[in-house]
């Protein structure tokens, strides 16, 4: 057998190995396809009976047990609990329990495999399950596969147990950062149910596992924006060595509010750490409490960018402090006055400033903004 | 009913529609269904509805859009807005456009039917 020839044979085995594996795709694809429309075929025809059994309460219309173990079935289920409340309900929640849904679910995520059955069952009972549920997805928050640890912890969220709050809480510093993220997210959920349980956190885990789940819970903290927490922000924040944690909790003080979150901020705003300050000021803004006007007006003049816009920007949406800002455009600090004009021109001032201009009306400090901004663009050419 | 009463539902879930469709026709209402804005708008006008059940956010056409096209276009159309949002604004917006009636998702289907019921009396 010379070279070509063997040269031949091989492009026609790459040629009949390549037509073998395109045919596999497409009957894969195929498949699968077929699949997707008989799944979605058998929900429609479930949310149909369904919907007649919620509409008429003796309708005849048997459900046979092979949907306890429908995917299809479960996705009906959750898509009418999305759609109907009340009494209907408890109809759903009957018919569930009937056909042993749950107990079916929770008997899948126990199996050791496959992956995508367990995950399948994490999240119908993450959906569908009962407070008889909990212990099954608490006991799954530390499951080998992350994504279904996270169904879990979504799960007991959606119920409101609140035992699921602390068994989140135990997972939070020791996960991986992603998940930590998400266990964070289905605590806000739980609203002010998790408040305390996330101080008593705080309190034990800070300065330890490098703060991760401390963080993080200061963040849920600040999310659920309960006010009875604020002493607890200031403690942290006048506690913690870590500058993360500071961050957090300057954050956290801005979003929860409260005359009570005012004094830690104001005192964070003179902090030596420039990121303190930034942060402080723009906590500060999202309070909306005028008083602190004047304080922010001194860090106009700070010797750091980020301290002087973010002060000015807090400024432009407090009460009064348009005042502030066009008070600063005649102040002879240059890096203050730029702050100053560009949070002013992100309020609207400065549109209002051209406008009272071009109708004659215009004020002092209309013209001293609109000179400044002028020059600056002059400089610019 | 002597006569029946026809009853437009116009959302772009199929769920939400298969239970307003099981549930409105158990009543004894006839319905039809519109599965977008722009189909529900063309539908209202052509279809001499007694009634419509129009979802506030569907592809196409907005609720509330489609209301004020027809009260522009003086097409006198009794509608329920049904809607996910119930913020103030939406709640507000909705009876200023002239609806008869707002009804929050998710919805408890007695209370649905009963104000149904009330629009459309034998």
């Amino acid at each position: 057998m010379n070279a070509t020839t063997i040269g031949l044979i091989a492009v026609v085995i790459v040629f009949v190995v390549d037509i073998v594996l395109l045919l596999g795709l497409v009957l894969v694809k195929a498949f699968h396809r077929k699949r997707t429309e008989r799944h979605a075929l058998r929900r429609a025809g479930y949310v149909a009976t369904l919907s007649r059994h919620l509409a008429s309460n003796q309708h005849s219309d048997r459900i046979g047990e092979a949907a306890a173990d429908d995917d299809a079935f479960i996705d009906a289920v959750i898509d009418l609990r999305n759609v109907v409340s009340g009494g209907e309900i408890e109809t759903l929640t009957g018919l569930v329990d009937g056909l042993g849904v749950v107990k079916r679910q929770e008997a899948k995520l126990r199996s050791r495999f496959p992956l995508g059955r367990r995950l399948r069952a994490a999240v119908s009972l993450a959906e569908i399950g009962d407070e008889t549920t909990a212990p099954v997805l608490i006991e799954h928050l530390s499951d080998r596969e992350p994504e279904i640890r996270i169904q879990c912890a979504r799960g007991l969220g959606r119920m409101q147990h609140t035992a699921g709050i602390d068994a989140i809480l135990e997972r939070l510093g020791i996960e991986d950062p992603w998940v930590r993220v998400r266990f964070a997210d289905t605590l806000i959920g739980f609203g002010a149910k998790a408040t305390w349980p996330l101080a008593a956190y705080i309190r034990v885990n800070l300065g330890h596992d490098e703060n991760r789940g401390v963080i993080e819970a200061i963040r849920v903290l600040g999310t659920i924006g309960d006010r009875e927490i604020g002493p607890v922000l200031s403690g942290v924040l006048r506690v913690a060595s870590d500058p993360e944690v500071q961050l957090a909790a300057i954050e956290a003080l801005g979003f929860v509010g409260g005359p009570m979150a005012i004094p830690p901020l104001d005192h964070a705003l003179r902090s030596p750490d420039w990121r303190l300050r930034a942060k402080a000021a723009t906590a500060l803004g999202h309070i909306g409490d005028p008083s602190v006007n004047r304080a922010l007006a001194a860090r106009l003049e700070d010797e750091n960018w980020w301290v002087r816009r973010n002060s000015a920007a807090a400024l432009g949406s407090l009460p009064r402090g348009d005042q502030v800002l066009l008070a600063t455009m005649r102040s002879a600090d240059q890096s203050a006055r730029e702050a100053a004009a560009e949070a002013l021109a992100d309020i609207g001032t400065l549109t209002a400033a051209r406008l009272r201009d071009e109708a004659g009306v215009a004020s002092h400090e209309d013209v001293l903004l609109l000179e400044y901004v002028i020059a600056g663009d002059r400089m610019m050419v | 009913m002597d006569e029946q009463k026809r009853v437009l539902v116009a959302d772009d879930s199929e769920t939400v529609t298969t239970v307003l469709v099981t549930a409105l026709e158990l009543e004894g209402y006839a319905v039809d269904t519109a599965g977008n804005g722009v189909e529900a708008y063309e539908k209202g006008i052509e279809g001499g509805y007694d009634l419509v059940i129009l979802d506030q956010l569907m592809p196409g056409m907005l609720g509330l859009e489609i209301i004020d096209r027809w009260q522009q276009e003086g097409h006198m159309i009794q509608t329920i807005m049904l809607s996910g949002v119930d913020d103030e604004r939406t709640v507000v917006n909705s009876f200023e456009s002239g609806a008869v009636d707002f009804i929050r998702k998710p919805f408890r289907l007695p209370e649905l039917l009963a104000r149904v019921r009330q629009r459309l009396p034998d």
